[in-house]
Order: C-alpha cells, then sequence, then structure tokens
C-alpha cells in the first residue's frame, strides 16, 4: 500500500464513516453499530498498516489510544436519538485529529482549524452552558482558529507563539483553557468523554513540534505558567460543585504539570506519554461515568445527589477505581506516569516540586470529596435507581482495566518519536549542590 | 525462595476467595479464608528462620536501569527486619480475621470487610517486603486507601467525615513521603536501598535551598520521609486521623492498632542506614516522639470512651516507638511494636465484647467508687518506694554489668531506662489509688511482675537488637548519631528525676491530709489543662478551620469568575 494511504487511512475511515453514517440516522441502534465498527477500522488501520504517520511525535501508543477512547466512549452510550448526533460528532473529530496527527507542515494546522470550527459550531448548537461561559468557549476557540490562521502565515517566532497559543488550548493551560472546560462541562453524549483524550494528545503533539521554535525568553517562563496553572487548576476544581466542570479543572491543574516538566526537562521520556494517555483516559472513564448518572437523574449538581454505592454497587465500584486513578494511586497509570516524571534523572529541583506536590495533594481531597458525596450517606428515597447496563459495564470496566495495566506494563511501550532524556545520573550537576 | 514468595499472595488468594462467588456460600468462602492466611503465617516462620541462617533473600522482577522494566519496579527484599514484620503481620492478620469471621457475621458486608481485611494482610506483607524505595512507596499508598475502606461507613455521617480526615491526612504525609523519594532518586541516582545507603554514605551533600539555609542531602530526605512516617503513626500533630477513625468495627482497630500504624516504625527501621547519617533528623524525631508520647498519655487519661482512651493510648505508644527510634534504638522500636501490637490487638478484640456487655447490663461497670481508699498505707508506700527509686539501681547494675552497655557513653540507652522507671512509676502512681494495692499479695505481685517485665523486657530487647543488627558497630553509630547535647541531656535526665520525686512527695503529703502550698496559678492551670486534653489541644478543630479556610480560598478564588470559565 501506497505510504500516503498508510498515513491517511485512519483519519479517511473515521471521515467517512461519520458521513456515511447519516444514512443510518434514523436508527439510533444501526447508528451505533456503524459508529462502533467505524471506529474499529480506524484502529485495525492503524495497527494493521503500522506505518507510523511521518509527522507524528507522540508516537504509537497515543495514535492507538484515540480510537480506542471513541470506541469506549460510543459503547457506554444507550441507543437514543438525542445521541446521534454527538456519535457522529465523535468519528468526525476522531477522523479530524488522525489526521492533524498524520499530516505534514500546514495541512496539520488546517485541520486543527477545521476540528476547532466544528467545536465552535458544537458549542453554539447545543448552548448547554451559561451565556458567558458559552461565549468564552467559543471565544476561545476562535481565537484559536486566528492563532492557527497567524501560525500559517506569519514568520517565526511570531507563527510559533501563535501555534503554541493554540496548543495551550487543547493541552490546557492557564490562562488559555476556557475552551477546554467548556468543551468538557457543556457538549453533548459522549463527546466530552472523547474530547478529554483527543484535545491533550493533539496540544501534546504540537507541544512537542513547536517548542523547540519558542524563543528561549518564552521558553523559560513556561515552566512556571505550567505551575501556576496547577496550582490555580486545583484551587479551582475543590470549589466545583458540577462533576464536569471539576473534571475540567482537575485535568487543568494535571495537564498543567506536564507543560511545566516538558518545559523544565526538555525531553519527553515515555513516561510523559504514559502521563498524558492515563490522565486522558482516567478523565474520559470518570465522564462516561457521569454520564450514566445523567442519563438517568439529569445533569445534577453534586449536593442533590447520594448514596448510589448501595442501589448501585457495579456503579460504585467501577466510578471508585477510576477516582482512584484520577487522583493519581497506584497501581494505575497516572501514578505511574506522575512517579516516571519526578524520577527522571535530568529533573530539576526546586521550589517547583512543592507546587506540584501541593497540587497533587489538592486531588486527593477533590477527587475524594466527589467520591463521597456520590456514593456514600443516606440514599434519596424518591429516586428510581438502576445500576449500570451492560455496554456501559463492559465500557467502564475496559477503561480500568487499561488504566491498569499502563500502570504496569514495560515502560518501552509508550515510547514516543522525540528524544528521551537520559536514563543515567548526573549526581554532581545539580545546581543548587555545593 | 518459591516459598517468600508465596507469604504475600497467600492473602491475596483469600481476599479473592472470599470478595469473589455468590451471596448464598459467603459463610463458607470466609471459613475457608483463613487457610491461606494460616499458611502465610506458617511460610513467614519458615522464611524468618532461612533468613536468620543464610541471610536476606532477594528477588528482582525488574533489571535497574533497564527501558524493558515495568513502569513500577517490583521485587522483594526479605532480612531479619522484613521477616520478623511478616511473621508479626500474619499472626495478627490470622487472629483478626478468624475473630472477624464470627463477629461480623450476619453483617451486610460480610465478604467485601472480609476481603479488606485479607487484602489490608496482603499489602503490608509487600510493604514490608519491598524490594526498593518506589514498591515501599505504592503499598504505603495502598495502605492509606485501604485504611480509608476499612474506617469507614457508607450511612453514618460521622464515619464518613472521619474517613475523609483518615484519607487525606494520611495523604498529607504521602506527598511528603513522595517529595523524599524524588529527592532521595535526584541526589543519588538510586531507589534501590543498598545502593542507597552506599551512595549517601560516600557522598556526603550539602544542599542550599534559600542563602543562609543549608542542610544535608540525607537530612533533606530523612525529614521529608519522616513526615510520611509520622502520618501513619498519628505522631502530634497529624495524630487526629487516629480517633476519628474509631467508629470502625472493632477487629479493624486490631488490625489497625496492631499492624498499620506500625508503619512508621518499620519505615524509620527499614531505612535507619539513611537516618543514621543525620543526627539533626534523628533529633527531630525524638522530639516529635517525645511530644506525642506525653501528649497522648495525657490525652488518654481524660477520654471517657473506652475506644478513645485505646485510640490516645496508641498514640502515646507510637511516640515512645518513634523517641527510640530518634535514641538511634531502631531496633528496640521494632521490639516495641511487636510487644504493643499483640498487646493492643487483644485489648481491642476484647474492648467489643466489654462494650455488648455493658450495654447489656445497666449496671456495670459498679458505681462502688465511694468505697476508693484514699489513705496512703506503709504497704503502699514501701512498694512504690521499692518500685521507684530502689529497682532502677537493679536496672543500673545489670544493664551496666550483665548486658554489659557502657551506660555513660549511651545517652540513648538511659534515657531509656528513665523512661522504663517512669513508665513504672506511673503505674505505681496510678495503682496506689485503688484501694486493692493496700494487700501485700497485691503488692508483691505487682513488684514481681514488674521486675519480670523489666527484665525480660531488657534481655529480650538486647538479644533482639543483635538479631536485627547483628553488627555492634552499626548500632552503635547510631547511638553515637543520636546523642543529644551534653546540656540538653543532663536537664532532660533532672528533669525527670525532679517529676517523679515530685510526684511521691505530693501523693504522700496528700495522703496524709497536707496541703501542699499551690499558687492559684497551679490550681487554674490545672483545670485549664485537663480542658485542653479532653477536647484534644483543640487540633481537630485548627485542623477543620484549616480546611474550612482553604475552601473558603477556593470559593473565593472561583466567585469572583463565576461568570467566566477562567
Amino acid at each position: 500500500m501506497a505510504e500516503w494511504m498508510v498515513l491517511w487511512l485512519p483519519a479517511a475511515v473515521s471521515v467517512a464513516g461519520a458521513v456515511s453514517g447519516f444514512a443510518a440516522w434514523s436508527r439510533p441502534t444501526a447508528l451505533k453499530l456503524w459508529a462502533l465498527a467505524v471506529s474499529l477500522a480506524s484502529l485495525a488501520a492503524l495497527v494493521v498498516w503500522p506505518g507510523q504517520p511521518i509527522g507524528t511525535t507522540v508516537g504509537a501508543p497515543l495514535l492507538v489510544l484515540l480510537p480506542i477512547a471513541a470506541f469506549l466512549s460510543l459503547l457506554g452510550q444507550p441507543p437514543h436519538e438525542d445521541n446521534r448526533a454527538a456519535w457522529i460528532m465523535t468519528l468526525l473529530v476522531l477522523g479530524l485529529g488522525l489526521g492533524v496527527l498524520a499530516a505534514r507542515d500546514g495541512m496539520g494546522l488546517i485541520l486543527l482549524a477545521l476540528l476547532l470550527v466544528v467545536l465552535v459550531a458544537l458549542l453554539y448548537r447545543y448552548r448547554a452552558l451559561s451565556v458567558s461561559h458559552l461565549w468564552q468557549g467559543i471565544g476561545m476557540y476562535g481565537f484559536g482558529v486566528i492563532s492557527l490562521v497567524t501560525a500559517l502565515g506569519a514568520a517565526p517566532p511570531v507563527s510559533a507563539v501563535a501555534a503554541l497559543a493554540v496548543c495551550a488550548m487543547l493541552l490546557p493551560l492557564a490562562p488559555l483553557h476556557a475552551g477546554y472546560v467548556a468543551a468538557l462541562a457543556g457538549l453533548p453524549g459522549n463527546l466530552p468523554a472523547f474530547l478529554a483524550c483527543l484535545l491533550p494528545v493533539l496540544g501534546f503533539h504540537g507541544l512537542l513540534a513547536v517548542f523547540p521554535h519558542l524563543p528561549d525568553d518564552l521558553k523559560t517562563a513556561l515552566p512556571m505558567v505550567g505551575l501556576a496553572g496547577a496550582v490555580y487548576g486545583a484551587v479551582k476544581a475543590l470549589a466545583q460543585s458540577r462533576v464536569r466542570a471539576l473534571l475540567a479543572y482537575a485535568n487543568l491543574s494535571f495537564f498543567s504539570i506536564l507543560w511545566w516538566y516538558v518545559a523544565a526537562v526538555r525531553a519527553v521520556p515515555p513516561q510523559a506519554v504514559l502521563y498524558l494517555g492515563a490522565v486522558g483516559l482516567a478523565t474520559t472513564g470518570l465522564l462516561l461515568a457521569w454520564y450514566a448518572i445523567r442519563a438517568r437523574y439529569g445533569d445534577m449538581d453534586l449536593r442533590a445527589i447520594r448514596g448510589l454505592a448501595h442501589p448501585m454497587p457495579r456503579f460504585a465500584v467501577l466510578f471508585a477505581l477510576l477516582v482512584l486513578a484520577a487522583l493519581g494511586l497506584p497501581p494505575f497509570g497516572v501514578f505511574s506516569g506522575f512517579m516516571g516524571l519526578l524520577l527522571t534523572p535530568t529533573l530539576p529541583l526546586s521550589a517547583a516540586l512543592v507546587l506540584i506536590v501541593l497540587a497533587w495533594l489538592a486531588a486527593s481531597w477533590y477527587f475524594l470529596d466527589l467520591l463521597q458525596r456520590l456514593l456514600f450517606g443516606r440514599h434519596r428515597p424518591d429516586l428510581r435507581y438502576e445500576d449500570l447496563h451492560r455496554t456501559e459495564f463492559a465500557a467502564l470496566l475496559a477503561l480500568v482495566i487499561i488504566l491498569l495495566v499502563t500502570g504496569v506494563a514495560p515502560t518501552r511501550l509508550f515510547e514516543s518519536g522525540t528524544p528521551a532524556p537520559p536514563t543515567h545520573v548526573a549526581t554532581g550537576n545539580i545546581s543548587w549542590n555545593r | 525462595m518459591s516459598l517468600v514468595i508465596l507469604v504475600p499472595l497467600l492473602p491475596l488468594l483469600a481476599a479473592i476467595i472470599v470478595a469473589v462467588g455468590s451471596r448464598s456460600s459467603q459463610t463458607r468462602r470466609a471459613r475457608i479464608g483463613v487457610w491461606p492466611i494460616v499458611a502465610a503465617f506458617l511460610a513467614a516462620i519458615v522464611t524468618l528462620a532461612t533468613v536468620s541462617s543464610q541471610g536476606p533473600i532477594s528477588l528482582r522482577f525488574y533489571e535497574p536501569g533497564s527501558a524493558a522494566n515495568p513502569v513500577l519496579p517490583m521485587g522483594l527484599y526479605v532480612d531479619r527486619l522484613s521477616a520478623v514484620m511478616m511473621t508479626l503481620i500474619t499472626l495478627v492478620g490470622t487472629i483478626v480475621y478468624s475473630y472477624s469471621t464470627g463477629y461480623m457475621y450476619q453483617d451486610r458486608g460480610y465478604s467485601r470487610y472480609l476481603g479488606l481485611i485479607a487484602l489490608t494482610t496482603f499489602v503490608l506483607l509487600c510493604m514490608v517486603s519491598s524490594a526498593n524505595l518506589v514498591m515501599l512507596f505504592v503499598f504505603w499508598q495502598l495502605l492509606s486507601w485501604l485504611l480509608f475502606l476499612l474506617a469507614h461507613n457508607h450511612a453514618h455521617a460521622a464515619t464518613l467525615n472521619g474517613a475523609f480526615k483518615t484519607f487525606t491526612l494520611l495523604r498529607v504525609g504521602d506527598m511528603a513521603f513522595l517529595a523524599g523519594i524524588v529527592l532521595a532518586h535526584s541526589l543519588y541516582g538510586t531507589v534501590e536501598f543498598q545502593e542507597l545507603f552506599a551512595r549517601a554514605a560516600s557522598t556526603p551533600i550539602v544542599l542550599s535551598p534559600m542563602a543562609g539555609l543549608e542542610i544535608s542531602g540525607a537530612t533533606a530526605v530523612t525529614l521529608l520521609i519522616f513526615v510520611g512516617a509520622m502520618s501513619k503513626s498519628a505522631q502530634f500533630p497529624i495524630h487526629v486521623w487516629l480517633p476519628s477513625s474509631l467508629y470502625a468495627p472493632t477487629p479493624v482497630h486490631a488490625l489497625l492498632h496492631a499492624g498499620i500504624i506500625n508503619a512508621g516504625g518499620f519505615l524509620l527501621n527499614r531505612l535507619a542506614p539513611l537516618y543514621g547519617l543525620s543526627s539533626t533528623t534523628l533529633h527531630v524525631v525524638f522530639v516529635v516522639g517525645t511530644l506525642t508520647a506525653v501528649l497522648g498519655a495525657s490525652m488518654m487519661l481524660v477520654q471517657n470512651d473506652i475506644k478513645k482512651t485505646l485510640g490516645f493510648s496508641t498514640i502515646g505508644q507510637m511516640g515512645y516507638m518513634i523517641m527510640e527510634c530518634g535514641l538511634g534504638a531502631f531496633a528496640l522500636a521494632v521490639f516495641h511494636l511487636i510487644a504493643h501490637g499483640l498487646f493492643k490487638a487483644t485489648v481491642f478484640l476484647n474492648c467489643g465484647n466489654v462494650i455488648h456487655k455493658v450495654r447489656q447490663e445497666p449496671a456495670s461497670p459498679h458505681a462502688r467508687h465511694a468505697v476508693e481508699a484514699h489513705e496512703l498505707t506503709r504497704l503502699t508506700w514501701a512498694t512504690g518506694f521499692l518500685t521507684t527509686l530502689l529497682l532502677p539501681f537493679v536496672i543500673l547494675l545489670v544493664t551496666h554489668g550483665a548486658l554489659r552497655i557502657p551506660l555513660l557513653e549511651s545517652q540513648g540507652t538511659v534515657i531509656f531506662l528513665f523512661f522504663i522507671w517512669v513508665t513504672s512509676s506511673q503505674a505505681i502512681l496510678t495503682l496506689t489509688r485503688l484501694r486493692a494495692v493496700a494487700s501485700w499479695k497485691v503488692s508483691v505481685a505487682m513488684l514481681v511482675t514488674l521486675l519480670f517485665v523489666v527484665f525480660t523486657y531488657l534481655f529480650a530487647a538486647e538479644a533482639f537488637t543483635h538479631f536485627l543488627y547483628p553488627n555492634p558497630h552499626e548500632v552503635a553509630s547510631y547511638f553515637q548519631a543520636s546523642a543529644l547535647p551534653g546540656r540538653l541531656f543532663d536537664g532532660l535526665v533532672i528533669g525527670t528525676t525532679l517529676l517523679i520525686v515530685l510526684g511521691w512527695v505530693y501523693l504522700y503529703a496528700q495522703a496524709h491530709g497536707r496541703t501542699m502550698p499551690m499558687p492559684a496559678w497551679v490550681q487554674g492551670l490545672r483545670i485549664r489543662l485537663y480542658v485542653l486534653f479532653m477536647n484534644r489541644l483543640y487540633i481537630d478543630a485548627l485542623h477543620a478551620r484549616l480546611g474550612q479556610r482553604i475552601m473558603r480560598v477556593a470559593h473565593g478564588l472561583d466567585k469572583p469568575s463565576s461568570g467566566r470559565l477562567w
């Protein structure tokens, strides 16, 4: 098979699947099966012809992660006509995302701009957020499109800075995270769960490509911005009573740690890839679990629902495991990735470590609070409880297993296309030693 | 060698047997589940014998520095310390599990509970046999989570709050531990125990985190890791999770107070060679341990709930154990935690029955306090005199002569002996308030028991030290590193002596109807202290207020931007 076909096949399968999905529009069950089949076909196209797209720096694990996340987010959905648009859009953004990762030079930016336009359209179409939140999200992605145009047309370093701004919208970094929060908090169906994986991967891909071209001053300032974002995200997450907003801000905190790390170490060890993928998957799982609750009782405030452990035991067990994974407890991938990052020999030690540890500690607080509020206490007698269906259970169980496997798998599985830092230790080079 | 792997795996098998299956077969599965834990205990004994005769067993499922490694490097390193801990854990695990099968029978969460007990035993065993610092930290954190699950009841608000507090405070310690590991890896380039000790000893590093402040690498690492140990072993001021978790089923407390809470003492022992490099850390450990021992015991005295009394007693004992580590007596700390663990497990398993009995019999305990004798008889006085003044001389002679411990060169031993004296005096002072002590039989029994306990403890502790740390130079180096400044040491010895003597004088005077000329402020202070200790020094309130303050800041930050997403 020709090289260009190998590169573009997974993306083409998804986009073609999205377009042809309209043929089954009137039959939700058939449409869901079609969407599942297309996401599997994309995965197969990546696995059977493993010619890694040349432009991709994120490596095979994150590439494979995208169709898997799409498949699992679709699997847990009940076949209902309200979800049809979300399924088709999942395939479309999957195709665009794979296209961005496969494309070279300007084509990737164009596809990314298309993806942002789709997100703007979706945010406007569903308008699930308050007016101000909605316009902030739309405005941020609109700004992203302008930045991409600038990146295409302007000369370095302006183009690099503009591209970096888009990366900060996708792999959320304060103060450019409003679009990410709006997408997770405002989009319907399984889309937030899938975007929680897709957008950070695209942002990470862009960051690795653009980082070498950034001005030195910006490179020096980025770790500080990452640190501030980690603490800010954690504090914001503490104050949230809406699950989707809480998860979005938690992600801001977790991904800011990655920004800090990449900018400070200026290298990408396999553990960074693991960390990125695991945080994305854990968030996907939690959003799917919350979707199961929303599908039954509506988009409730956290204070309005409690005591699900007894009436919904299967949900409770899987949700608790996902929370464990998300707050960074072993043996799940988030913890393994985080430990791997911190045990990199070239990691510069400074007061930054204190802030990182504090942000990590805060995650224990807000995630445990989320767990206790939802699962424990006396359940409401006015609600009719119904535990997870088979497909919901299968999707969440698969996510838990993947998170578990990533936590104990060999490190080399997560190697990316970019150079990793050296594995030896230079004890004498630590700047604050005498 | 394969037997070593079985020790942690068998309790895991028990957990699976109990947790997986239909509800109708849960009682049968629960009974079957005890056998793997018993087998683990037997395997632990064999491991202990093997390790004692053939040296440490090391099994690594990874190759340090290889990219083919799992992300989390797993392996087993079983030396005498690990083997002793494994034997203790499996023994307590067997007892607690067996007891629980009856105690929790017909409870709605029977299988889940027993599964968690077996799983906790597995995690504890993996923790004590960890091959490296990262693996130890992995199981250390899992223990925090399991403690959260065990200490909580779905529908009881106070229990939920307690469980939340338990987990978040344990996580504070976990994060400090994490920072310690990161710093250790950054400075010495390894997380393997033996390599870490060797590099830390051969490469003295001085850090200067800010202008004018210099700290040795070993001190920084050990201080951070010590905060982790403080949280698990309920040291002041992060001890508040322990009383908060007292709503959990009684057998959980037996496991908690006999096994889980010892994690701090184990950690300090596992890293003893690293702690031996830092006098500063050992002094901090000593101060924190002493403070916890004194405050824990003081708070215990004013509690009016049997479980809380035992809980604060454990805090005091853990303080004592940590203090021993701070004195360089690492092996003694392990000896202490074994003795305390077995004792406290027994007491907790009994206290559930006592509570049930009291609830069924309104007249129990008997309200005949009016007949308590207040006078101090000659016999009582003689018993107290013998215990407090004569006994220490005998102990000193034995320690100096028979055990050949150079007392004048070993501050730690002197302080340790002083604490024996203080403890026995406290016991006598308490017992003199009871009428029964006026009997000569009781006095003799008490003296003999005390002598037996003290001497057994002394000889056994000495033998145990040789067993755990066969190299006497290593033991001596720990004592040397922990030596306190001369004046402080003298002050401590004189202060303790004065306290004991004054206690007896006060008691004697009071028993003879004499009033001591006490300033009014001293009387006021007694009342204030009583209130203060009864309210647990208001530490819980301080923690709650700190939590509220953090949440207020978070909401304050969120509120101005409630119309925005940034």
